[in-house]
C-alpha cells in the first residue's frame, strides 16, 4: 500500500462508519417524527456508505478478507436501525400489550 | 441519605479533583510539543504524561466507585454492607494517591531494582503506581466487590443490574492482577499487560458503565426496569462479543503470532456495530421523552455518552484498526486522538451524568436550571472535539511522513515531529485543551452552585 493510498484508505474507513452513524441517527429521527424527508436523508446516508464501500473495494489494496468484512458490515449496518427500532417499540409497550 | 451515598459524594469530589490534575498535566504535556525544552530536567514530558494517564485511570475508577456507592442502597433498599470499611479505604486511597503524585513529581524515577518497583513506580503505562499503592487499589476493588455482593445477600435481592454488576466485579479485580508481574521478556509482558488495559477499558468497564447508565435511566427518566434490563443484557452481550477478542488489535506488532492480525482485525471491525444500536436507542429515548426532564445536564451528558462512544470508539477506531492501516498509525498521535475521544465519549460523559443526578438528589433540587451547565457542556465537548481533531491531523502527518514515507527511521521520526502539519495539529490541540480546561472550571463552578443552592438530604439511620 502506497503512502498516499494508506491515508485515503484510512479516511474512507472513517467515512464508512460515520455514514452508518448518520444513517442510524436520521432513520431514528425519521421514525420519531414520521418524516419522509428525514427517511430519504437516512437512505441517502446509507447510499453514501455504499459508495464508500464500492471505492474501498475497487480503489484500495486492502486484503480480500478485509474487503469481504466491509461488505458484510455494510449489509449488517442496513439492518441495525430498523431492527433496533422494532425491539425498542416492542420493549417499550406496556406489559400485556406485547404481541 | 444513606452513608453509602455520603461516600459516593466524596468519591465524586475526589474524582473531579483528580480529573483537574489530569487536565493540568495534559496541558503541560501539550506545551512540550510546541515549546521544545519546556521544563526539561525539571518535570520532563514523561512525568507529565505519566501523571496525565494515571490520573485518568484513578479519576474514572473513583467515578465508577462513586456511582456504584450512590445507586447501590437505593437499588437494594438498604444501607451498603461494610460501608465503614469502604469509608476508611476511601481516605487511605486518597492519601495513597497523594503520596504517589508527590513521588511522581519530585522523585520521578528510580533504578532497575525492587525498591523502585515497590516505592517509586512499576514502569508499566497506565498502571505505573508503585507496588504498595497497586496493592491498595486491589484492596479497594475487592472491598467494592464485597460491598455489592454482601449487600445483595443481606437484602436477599438481586436485580438484573446488580447481578451483572456483581459478575463484572470478578474480571475487574482479577485482571488488575496483571499490573503486578515483572516479566523481562517484553513481548510476554505486553501480552499480559494488554489483558489488563484492554479487558478493563473495552470489556469490564463497558459493563460497569452499562449498569451505571441503566440505573441512571431509571432514576432520570423513570424508564421501567424491565426495559432497562433487557437492553442491558443485549448491549453488554454485544459489546463483550466483539470487545473481548478485539483485544487482538493490540497484538499486531508486539511479537505475537500472525493469527492475531486476523482475529484482531475482524473483531475490532465489528466493534462499532453494537455502538450504532446504542445511538439509535439514545435518540429513541430522547425523542419519546421530548427532552423533558428535571435534570437536563444529566440527560445531555447521557446523550453525549452514546454519540461520543460511537464516534470516539467506533469511527476513530475503525479508521485505524485494520492491520494494513495500523501498521503505519499505531503509537502515533492518531492513536492518542482515538484514545482521548473514546475514553471521554464512553466514560467521562457517563460519570458526569451520574454526578449531576447525585447532586440533584442530594441537594433536593426540583429542577436543575441555569446556564452554566450549558457553557460547561459546550466548552468541554467542543474542546474535546478540537483536541482530537488537532491530534488526528498531527497523527496523520506523523503516520504519513514518518512511517509510510520515511520508513520509521530516527531521521524520519525527527522530520515527522517538525513537519508543519504535525506542529499545527499540536498548536490546535493546545488551544482546544485550554478551552477544555475552561469548560472543566465552569463545570466545577456549576456543581458548586448546585450544592450551595439546594438543601441536603437528611441522613438515614439505617443499620449497615
Amino acid at each position: 500500500m502506497s503512502p498516499q493510498e494508506f491515508l485515503s484508505t484510512a479516511i474512507l474507513l472513517g467515512v464508512f462508519v460515520a455514514c452508518a452513524g448518520c444513517y442510524g441517527l436520521l432513520y431514528t429521527l425519521a421514525r420519531l417524527r414520521l418524516s419522509h424527508v428525514l427517511m430519504s436523508m437516512a437512505y441517502g446516508a446509507y447510499l453514501l456508505q455504499g459508495v464508500a464501500t464500492v471505492i474501498l473495494l475497487t480503489q484500495t489494496s486492502l486484503a480480500v478478507v478485509w474487503k469481504l468484512l466491509l461488505v458484510a458490515s455494510f449489509l449488517i449496518y442496513a439492518g441495525i436501525p430498523p431492527v433496533t427500532w422494532r425491539h425498542l417499540e416492542r420493549t417499550h409497550q406496556p406489559v400485556g400489550h406485547q404481541s | 441519605m444513606y452513608k453509602s451515598q455520603q461516600l459516593a459524594l466524596k468519591y465524586f469530589a475526589a474524582s473531579l479533583f483528580v480529573f483537574g490534575l489530569l487536565v493540568v498535566a495534559g496541558l503541560l504535556a501539550a506545551i512540550y510539543y510546541v515549546k521544545f525544552g519546556f521544563l526539561l530536567g525539571v518535570l520532563d514530558f514523561s512525568v507529565a504524561k505519566m501523571l496525565h494517564i494515571n490520573a485518568l485511570i484513578i479519576s474514572l475508577l473513583m467515578g465508577f466507585l462513586g456511582a456504584i456507592y450512590w445507586f447501590l442502597p437505593d437499588e437494594l433498599g438498604q444501607e451498603t454492607v461494610g460501608i465503614a470499611l469502604a469509608h476508611l479505604l476511601f481516605y487511605v486511597l486518597c492519601l495513597a494517591v497523594g503520596i504517589v503524585v508527590v513521588v511522581y513529581i519530585f522523585v520521578q524515577y528510580g533504578g532497575s531494582d525492587q525498591f523502585a518497583m515497590w516505592f517509586i513506580n512499576q514502569g508499566r503505562k497506565y498502571v505505573e503506581a508503585p507496588r504498595w499503592a497497586s496493592i491498595g487499589i486491589f484492596v479497594v476493588l475487592c472491598t467494592l466487590a464485597y460491598n455489592i455482593a454482601a449487600t445483595a445477600l443481606r437484602a436477599r435481592k438481586i436485580t438484573g443490574v446488580i447481578g451483572v454488576l456483581i459478575a463484572a466485579m470478578v474480571p475487574l479485580t482479577l485482571v488488575y492482577l496483571f499490573a503486578f508481574p515483572a516479566i523481562t521478556n517484553m513481548s510476554v509482558d505486553l501480552y499480559w499487560w494488554w489483558w489488563l488495559v484492554h479487558m478493563w477499558v473495552e470489556a469490564t468497564w463497558e459493563i460497569i458503565i452499562g449498569c451505571i447508565l441503566a440505573l441512571s435511566l431509571m432514576k432520570l427518566l423513570d424508564t421501567p426496569r424491565r426495559i432497562v434490563e433487557i437492553w442491558l443484557y443485549l448491549e453488554v452481550g454485544l459489546v463483550l462479543g466483539t470487545g473481548i477478542l478485539g483485544l487482538g488489535h493490540h497484538y499486531f506488532w508486539i511479537g505475537t503470532p500472525a493469527y492475531w492480525l486476523s482475529i484482531g482485525g475482524v473483531f475490532s471491525a465489528l466493534e462499532p456495530l453494537p455502538l450504532l444500536g446504542m445511538v439509535v436507542h439514545a435518540i429513541y429515548d430522547a425523542g419519546k421523552h421530548q427532552m423533558k426532564t428535571t435534570n437536563k445536564p444529566a440527560f445531555y451528558w447521557l446523550l453525549a455518552e452514546a454519540f461520543g462512544n460511537f464516534i470516539g470508539a467506533g469511527v476513530w477506531g475503525f479508521m485505524m484498526t485494520l492491520p494494513q492501516i495500523n501498521l503505519f498509525s499505531h503509537g502515533t498521535q492518531w492513536t492518542v486522538s482515538h484514545g482521548h475521544f473514546a475514553f471521554y465519549g464512553a466514560y467521562v460523559t457517563g460519570i458526569l451524568a451520574v454526578v449531576y443526578i447525585a447532586v440533584q438528589n442530594w441537594r433536593q433540587i426540583g429542577e436543575v436550571t441555569g446556564n452554566a451547565w450549558k457553557w460547561a457542556f459546550a466548552f468541554l465537548n467542543l474542546g474535546m472535539i478540537g483536541m482530537v481533531g488537532g491530534l488526528l491531523i498531527s497523527g496523520m502527518a506523523q503516520s504519513f511522513y514518518e512511517r509510510a514515507l520515511g520508513g520509521s527511521t530516527l531521521e524520519a521520526f525527527m522530520a515527522g515531529q517538525s513537519n508543519p502539519w504535525f506542529m499545527q495539529g499540536m498548536y490546535a490541540r493546545l488551544g482546544f485543551g485550554i478551552m477544555f480546561a475552561v469548560g472543566f472550571v465552569i463545570l466545577v463552578y456549576d456543581l458548586g452552585r448546585m450544592v450551595r443552592k439546594g438543601r441536603a438530604l437528611p441522613p438515614r439511620n439505617v443499620a449497615a
